[in-house]
């Protein structure tokens, strides 16, 4: 087995932001998921200016990653950029490129495992699961100037996952079919065994202590091993959100960054007290609620001992967070979704109505993948 | 037992070619088609007669993979990536350079046949091409690569065949009315006929669900219908249906029939197409020089467009280039049909002077699909292969 040491907690500039969005690589002809990553990766001519572009574990995903940055608008120039920087060496390879948590009607045992020791290694021992894993998703990171803090941090942003779940929900359709879910992705997700919540931890020491004991027990290597909602980076010296299905925009993936960084602020401000022992028997079923149901799911609470639509729930905490988005600069970031808590479509019930109205997947893609492409393309297709 | 019926003399003699190719398919990975089953006139299967009855059958399959390839000409494609307009371009112009000169100076052609023998040869196989990647659900930028220079390499030798028919009426028969007369009615009836087809095709189709068995009923019969009319008009099959797919993609603005694929049928079709072209081949013809020429003619062309590949550089590396230039290697039906429709112009001189290229394709028909299924193995992207059965490509 080959360990892999935790190392030290790096300390990074306090509420610094990066983001990663796994995106779908379609053909161009039916918009079912094409493999092409290995090929688009080196074919790149590209200096790193916003990020990094680079393989996932199948050859039809990519995956962006921003630069660290310490404002919103910082991340928004990034995915903007190496959006553009995707879209023209896709349009050179005959590509297309989409958001979404789940393509909707891709076959599984189609997709290939992308060359390289990590993703072999994944292979060999997931089996299966590895190519199942072919879901999209965005990590947002926030940088902690401690590793107390962040341990701190990983808790309290626990108690929130229901509500990015919701969020970003953009996988309604899996195997061709309407999952009834909103967020159908995590499903993938949760085969794997070290996913789930981050147990209930108090300092950086406990953690150091409980993935050491992991490692001795043989179930973990690294860190990459625990698919936990929230976990430390140690690496970045972050917190890493990972629930959020990868949206349909850029400018939805930044609106959840700005609310990561304003609720991380707002978090750390106001330290909550915190009871993550009774928290975390509830979490595994938020997580469905808010999975099946999106915004209208039923929040259980632990301490009150009742449930809360998690509309009315978030709609108290983008109000209570506002004042840290404007110290933060970003709270126009926050407005797309104060609109979806207020009742506007979000990406599931848009792949959905245009199921609806198309009467089949193909064209759902064909128009997400524009969707995410930007404006120009999106008024293209209206003028048509 | 009748005539037409194998005896059992003729098993015992096709054993050991049977055996042979299961050798083949062992080295090489030949795929399953019956291209391989192109002496069933040698033996004696297909009589004349049949061949002639069965040509409506194969001008009907030849039309629906045609009319895939044309559905598949992607010319956006170009205009996003110069070096794929190089590329192709180069594989184009080199084919028929290098043939055209091998033809006229190495076997002796006149410039007419020369010019035919380029037209009839320089593009690749469409049905095999598409065929083999069907088979090995193929998918990647060496199998996407294939198909564009193969759907343009088409289209290509289409322009360079409606020209030559100019050219061999002026050198035969001097009759220059029919020289220009001729060529303008083979395209401009291709087209009518094709526009007519895919304008039918997408109108009904517009009013069925997108994907329904209904829409595919409705896209096979109009191509059908296009096939009939183009034979009744006296205009290449292959070109009305290649034209009438092309349209039907770029017409196609409410992605109606985008999506609607040919049933899995097809391949029927394909089979019985590949019997066909092989059984009509002249074998009976077939010299030891004749045979020494049409290797010359492919050893041309392999060099041709593996180089144009090669020279026209580009994003994807190398070797991924060279086994683009394998995988467009296949010559079959399209070739032998151009070959025929050129042929029966002048039955005289034309049917000689085309053996080059029928023989030519009849070599091809045993080793291009191994060498498409060759490149599109080693750029690993077939579905099949270690990871199909639990491993690690």
């Amino acid at each position: 087995m080959n360990i892999q040491p935790l190392g030290e907690f790096s300390d990074s500039a306090a509420l610094s932001l990066g983001v990663e969005l796994e995106l779908q690589l379609v053909s161009r002809r039916d918009f079912d998921l094409t493999r092409g990553a290995t090929d688009l990766i080196g074919s790149l001519d590209y200096d790193g200016r916003f990020g990094e572009i680079k393989l996932e574990i199948t050859e039809s995903m990519i995956e962006i990653s921003t630069l660290a940055r310490s404002t919103v608008d910082g991340i928004a120039a990034d995915l903007g950029g190496l959006r553009d920087t995707l879209r023209h060496h896709c349009e050179r390879n005959n590509i297309g490129v989409c958001g979404g948590g789940t393509h909707p009607f891709h076959r599984w045992p189609e997709r290939r495992i992308c060359p390289g020791d990590r993703f072999n290694d994944l292979y060999q021992r997931y089996g299966y699961l590895a190519k199942q894993f072919t879901v999209f998703g965005q990590h947002i990171h926030v940088g902690c100037t401690s590793a107390d803090d962040a341990i701190w941090l990983t808790q309290a942003l626990g108690v929130y996952v229901p509500a990015f779940i919701a969020l970003s929900a953009s996988s309604p359709f899996v195997d061709g079919v309407d999952s009834f879910y909103q967020s159908a992705r995590l499903n993938a997700v949760s085969a794997f065994p070290l996913s789930g919540q981050c147990p209930p931890l108090n300092s950086w020491q406990e953690f150091t202590e409980h993935f050491a004991f992991l490692q001795a027990c043989g179930i973990a290597q690294g860190i990459k091993d625990l698919y936990w909602d929230v976990r430390p980076k140690p690496e970045f010296g972050t917190v890493e959100l990972r629930v959020c299905d990868t949206p349909l925009s850029i400018e939805q993936a930044t609106s959840l960054a700005a609310l990561a960084q304003s609720l991380a602020r707002w978090l750390l401000r106001t330290r909550p007290p915190l009871d993550t022992a009774k928290q975390a028997h509830v979490a595994r079923y938020n997580k469905f609620q808010a999975c099946r149901y999106g915004l209208e799911a039923m929040i259980s609470d632990p301490l009150a001992l009742c449930q809360t639509p998690l509309r009315q729930t978030l709609a108290s905490l983008l109000e209570a967070i506002s004042e840290d988005a404007r110290e933060l600069a970003c709270e126009r970031w926050l407005s797309p979704l104060k609109q979806a808590v207020a009742g506007h479509a979000g990406d599931a019930d848009w792949l959905r109505a245009r199921e609806k109205e198309h009467g089949n997947l193909n064209d759902v893609v064909r128009e997400a993948s524009q969707r995410l492409i930007g404006p120009d393309s999106e008024n293209q297709e209206k003028t048509r | 037992m009748g005539n037409n019926s194998p005896s059992m003399l003729d098993s015992l003699v096709g054993l050991p070619r049977w055996l042979w190719e299961a050798l083949l398919d062992r080295l090489f990975f030949l795929p399953p088609f019956p291209e391989r089953m192109f002496g069933p006139s040698s033996l004696g299967w297909i009589s004349i007669e049949a061949l002639a009855q069965a040509r409506p059958i194969a001008d009907a399959a030849l039309g629906l993979l045609m009319m895939e390839v044309g559905r598949r000409l992607d010319l956006s494609w170009l205009r996003h990536n110069p070096e794929l307009l190089r590329s192709t371009f180069a594989d184009i112009a080199l084919s028929f350079a290098l043939i055209f000169a091998f033809a006229l100076w190495l076997v002796g052609l006149t410039p007419a046949w020369a010019a035919a023998t380029a037209a009839v040869t320089m593009a690749s196989a469409p049905a095999v091409v598409l065929l083999t990647i069907e088979e090995a659900r193929a998918q990647g930028q060496v199998t996407e690569r294939i198909i564009l220079h193969t759907a343009i390499s088409s289209a290509a030798s289409f322009v360079a065949f409606a020209l030559v028919l100019g050219v061999v009426h002026a050198e035969l028969s001097e009759d220059w009315l029919n020289a220009v007369v001729h060529p303008l009615w083979v395209v401009a009836g291709a087209l009518l006929v094709g526009g007519i087809g895919s304008w039918l095709a997408l109108n009904i189709a517009h009013i069925l669900p997108k994907r329904s068995l209904a829409q595919v009923f409705v896209l096979v019969a109009c191509a059908l219908l296009a096939v009939g009319i183009a034979r009744m008009l006296a205009v290449p099959v292959f070109l009305t249906l290649f034209l009438m797919g092309v349209l039907l993609a770029s017409r196609d603005r409410q992605q109606t029939l985008r999506y609607t694929a040919l049933p899995e049928g097809h391949w029927l079709l394909a089979i019985v197409l590949f019997v066909i072209v092989g059984a009509s081949l002249p074998w009976q013809e077939f010299t030891w020089l004749a045979g020494l020429q049409a290797l010359g003619l492919l050893l041309v062309r392999a060099v041709a467009k593996a180089g144009a590949v090669a020279w026209s550089g580009g994003s994807l590396p190398l070797p991924k280039r060279l086994l683009v230039g394998v995988g467009i290697q296949p010559l079959s039906a399209t070739a032998v049909f151009m070959a025929y429709e050129l042929a029966s112009l002048y039955p005289e001189v034309g049917r000689s002077a085309l053996t080059l290229p029928l023989f030519a394709a009849a070599m091809m028909e045993l080793v291009g699909p191994a060498l498409c299924r060759l490149a599109l193995r080693r750029s690993g992207e077939c579905e099949s292969g270690a990871q199909a059965r639990g491993g690690i490509a």
